[in-house]
């Protein structure tokens, strides 16, 4: 899909350099949700790019639409207006097959409630995001062990997530994102349910993941002092609208 | 995503879910077993009555011809000149003819007839072993190509020849023949015993003997080279036209309606004829369903001797008809055609010729359509059953996707496809058909060996066993199939459900 990306671009400055095309991008989007007969817009035309290999921070208070804005890019939801683009395409088009696909390449996502399948174990839940891609049965178990490793679990393979604690449990989740090797990672509040040493241990993993793999990650997040530490950037929505846009932090 | 992850999905959301899924099981063994046990029951009845009953008989190749009624004879007599009209000969088409040996020739004649060959069957006092015995005597050809029925001999061979003085009796009589000592003497209650074929215990069924095949053989080859008597009464020199109603003159002067007692007290009056025959093979007792109209006779004869002894042995009403149409011919012929295909355009040909016949062929097709709607019907009350319990499997799919649908939820986060997701319910649903067909069918089958075995133990009371019901493969394999496909349909709703979970609102935080 991304081979015709070029084509199909949309940007005012139609350079052909991949490097300059931002690897998520969303214009004038809009999501409204009805409830009941009352229809609230958790969107209200954000535009906004997201740089390769960049750390964003998406801060805000509940119901500032942060998480919604992490849904659309991260494939599970459409927009009701305006397009997501990934690497300068539309997911505006995109089939429900092709949105999975999405889903199990481009983008790993992480959750504040860690969700893991309780009834697997760590390596399971890694190898069924394995499976899903339709990696060999064979090759599964290495490959699973092998990304544990890199969140540092390998030891706890064989526990189930209730055996772990929250800190390690967003680890496999983190193991199970980048199972497939996406080139983003999304992370919706990951320290949320975590105390503060263990929150600032697993930022510093994402970090290494951005520094060493090269990752990209958008964080949701309202905790401004992580936010203010790691990511380079922080974009602060209020009521559906992007804020005016935050300084680019210096210190990274 | 591959097949074996699938199903190792599917097997494990059964796993985790133990109880439920095993009484959703049971309702489809339940469905499954009625459906099983109905239609063994069904295609039972019709292996017993059309397979092993006809088949055994090579009937489906054999074509009855009958011979004018009595009716039909006093008409033609009457009507003699103007015996084409059909129309006054009682409603019956055909049977314009005698049937007599030129009639007999003329079938066989006929294209795809193998022999025509008249039945002579007829009843006669038997002197065999101590007794005598008011047996029915037919006559049978030496060749067994032209006699199924020999082909299975239970002790001794065929006949050497058409006009050979050898018989061959049934297994039936020889139990009272030449064993005795095995058996109390006969009291006079039991004398007076009505033929063999008739009355017997167990209703239609006929019940083999409680000795072992070895033990039947060796009985069996103890009454090869016996001798057996037939008596017949010596001709009266006045059975012309003129003594038709002397049909008294059958029975010895005094013992009118007490024939059956008093042959014995007879024997050695010159009244009467011996004919000595030498006992040269015994018949099996044909066991399973009894049809009448099939069975033959308990004492088998050479054709020609038989012919002669039909001369001899003419009843009243062969009397009566030789009287009125000259000749009375043959009640009955048996046409064989080579192919049961023939069987239709024979019969068109023969009743061209002017006689009424009858052939089982036609007679199974239509048993066998009445089997169909009966299976059917069978199979359909069963089939309710197993719809009673595809809506078990629904309301546990559903169960299960409620259940799973944080877990569905992120399956779908991580990138699994709507359709993967489908396939896993299908998937589990269908394992459940599987199963529950699997044990369904081996519930039935043990219904089934039960109820056989307790019909067999307790109301038959016979030695013999009788096979009810028929499972073949194709009952068993259509039920598990049908299962499965009432299974996956049972699954389309929860499937299409579990695949449309929004994972936004899955996942959303508890």
């Amino acid at each position: 899909m991304t081979e015709t990306t070029t084509t199909k671009k949309t940007t005012s400055d139609a350079a052909p350099d991949h490097a300059l095309t931002p690897i998520l991008a969303a214009r004038d989007v809009s999501r409204e949700y009805r409830m009941g007969s009352e229809v609230v817009r958790a969107l209200d035309g954000v535009t906004l790019e997201i740089a390769r290999g960049e750390f964003v921070a998406i801060l805000g208070t509940s119901g500032s639409g942060k998480s919604t804005l992490l849904n659309l890019f991260g494939g599970l939801d459409r927009p009701t207006d305006g397009e997501v683009l990934f690497d300068g395409e539309s997911l505006g088009p995109f089939t429900s097959r092709e949105m999975s696909r999405y889903r199990l390449r481009r983008v790993g996502m992480i959750f504040q409630s860690f969700n893991l399948i309780p009834t697997m174990t760590a390596r399971q839940n890694v190898s069924l995001a394995l499976a899903f891609a339709g990696v060999d049965r064979r090759m599964r178990q290495p490959k699973s062990l092998e990304l544990l490793e890199r969140v540092g679990l390998a030891a706890r393979a064989e526990h189930r997530p209730a055996e772990l604690s929250g800190g390690e449990q967003q680890r496999v989740a983190i193991a199970r994102a980048l199972a497939n090797e996406p080139q983003v990672l999304l992370a919706d509040e990951p320290t949320g349910n975590l105390d503060s040493a263990r929150a600032h241990e697993l930022m510093l993993l994402l970090d290494q993941m951005r520094r060493r793999d090269g990752k990209t990650i958008v964080m949701v997040t309202h905790d401004h002092e992580l936010a203010r530490t790691f990511a380079a950037r922080t974009i602060r929505l209020k009521d559906g609208r992007v804020e005016e846009p935050a300084p680019a932090q210096p210190h990274v | 995503m591959n097949l074996t992850d699938i199903i190792a999905l599917a097997l494990r959301n059964l796993r985790q879910a133990k109880l439920r899924t095993a009484l959703t099981v049971v309702g489809v063994v339940v469905g499954v077993a009625a459906i099983i046990t109905m239609v063994s029951f069904g295609l039972g009845l019709q292996q017993n009555i059309i397979v092993k009953t006809f088949a055994r008989m090579d009937v489906f190749t054999s074509i009855t011809v009958f011979g004018p009624s009595a009716e039909q004879l006093i008409a033609m007599s009457e009507n003699r000149p103007r015996a084409e009209d059909g129309a006054d000969s009682g409603g019956a088409k055909g049977n314009r003819r005698v049937l007599d040996d030129a009639a007999i020739a003329e079938m066989a004649k006929l294209k795809g007839v193998k022999y025509a060959l008249p039945v002579i069957n007829f009843q006669c006092f038997a002197r065999y072993g101590e007794r005598t015995r008011r047996l029915r005597v037919g006559g049978a050809t030496a060749s067994v190509e032209d006699n199924p029925r020999f082909k299975k001999l239970l002790a001794g061979k065929a006949f050497s020849g058409d006009d050979a003085n050898e018989a061959i009796m049934t297994e039936g009589i020889l139990a009272r023949a030449w064993f005795a000592s095995s058996s109390p003497p006969p009291s006079p209650s039991q004398r007076r015993r009505p033929p063999p074929m008739e009355g017997r215990p167990g209703g239609p069924f006929v019940a083999g003997s409680a000795k072992s095949d070895e033990e039947r053989a060796r009985e069996a080859q103890q009454a090869i080279g016996k001798e057996i008597v037939l008596l017949t009464l010596r001709r009266v020199e006045s059975s012309g036209p003129d003594s038709v109603f002397g049909i008294p003159l059958l029975t010895p002067p005094g013992r009118n309606g007490n024939a059956g007692d008093g042959a014995d007290e007879a024997e050695g009056s010159d009244r009467y004829e011996r004919h000595v025959f030498r006992v040269v093979g015994v018949l099996p007792t044909e066991t399973g369903l009894n049809m009448p109209m099939l069975a033959g006779a308990d004492l088998y004869i050479p054709m020609e001797q038989a012919r002669r002894f039909r001369e001899a042995n003419r009843d009243p009403m062969e009397k009566l008809g030789e009287a009125l149409a000259g000749d009375s011919g043959y009640q009955r012929a048996e046409v064989r055609v080579s192919d049961p295909t023939q069987v239709v355009e024979v019969q068109k040909e023969i009743e061209k010729l002017g006689f009424n016949s009858f052939s089982l062929n036609n007679q199974v097709d239509e048993i066998k359509r009445v089997f169909l709607i009966i299976n059917g019907g069978l199979a359909l009350i069963g089939g309710i059953a197993l719809l009673v319990a595809s809506f078990g499997i629904a309301n546990t799919m559903i169960m299960s996707i409620l259940e799973r649908t944080r877990e569905i939820g992120i399956m779908k986060a991580i990138g699994g496809g709507d359709g993967e997701i489908m396939r896993i319910f299908f998937f589990e649903a269908s394992l459940i058909g599987l199963l529950g067909g699997s044990f369904g069918v081996l519930a039935g089958w043990v219904v089934d060996r039960i109820a056989n075995f307790a019909v067999n133990r307790w109301m038959l009371r016979q030695n013999e066993h009788i096979e009810f019901f028929s499972i073949p493969w194709y009952l068993w394999n259509g039920a598990i199939l049908f299962a499965i496909a009432i299974s996956l349909i049972a699954a389309i709703y929860p499937a299409l459900r579990a695949a449309r979970v929004d994972p936004i609102r899955a996942l959303r935080h508890d």
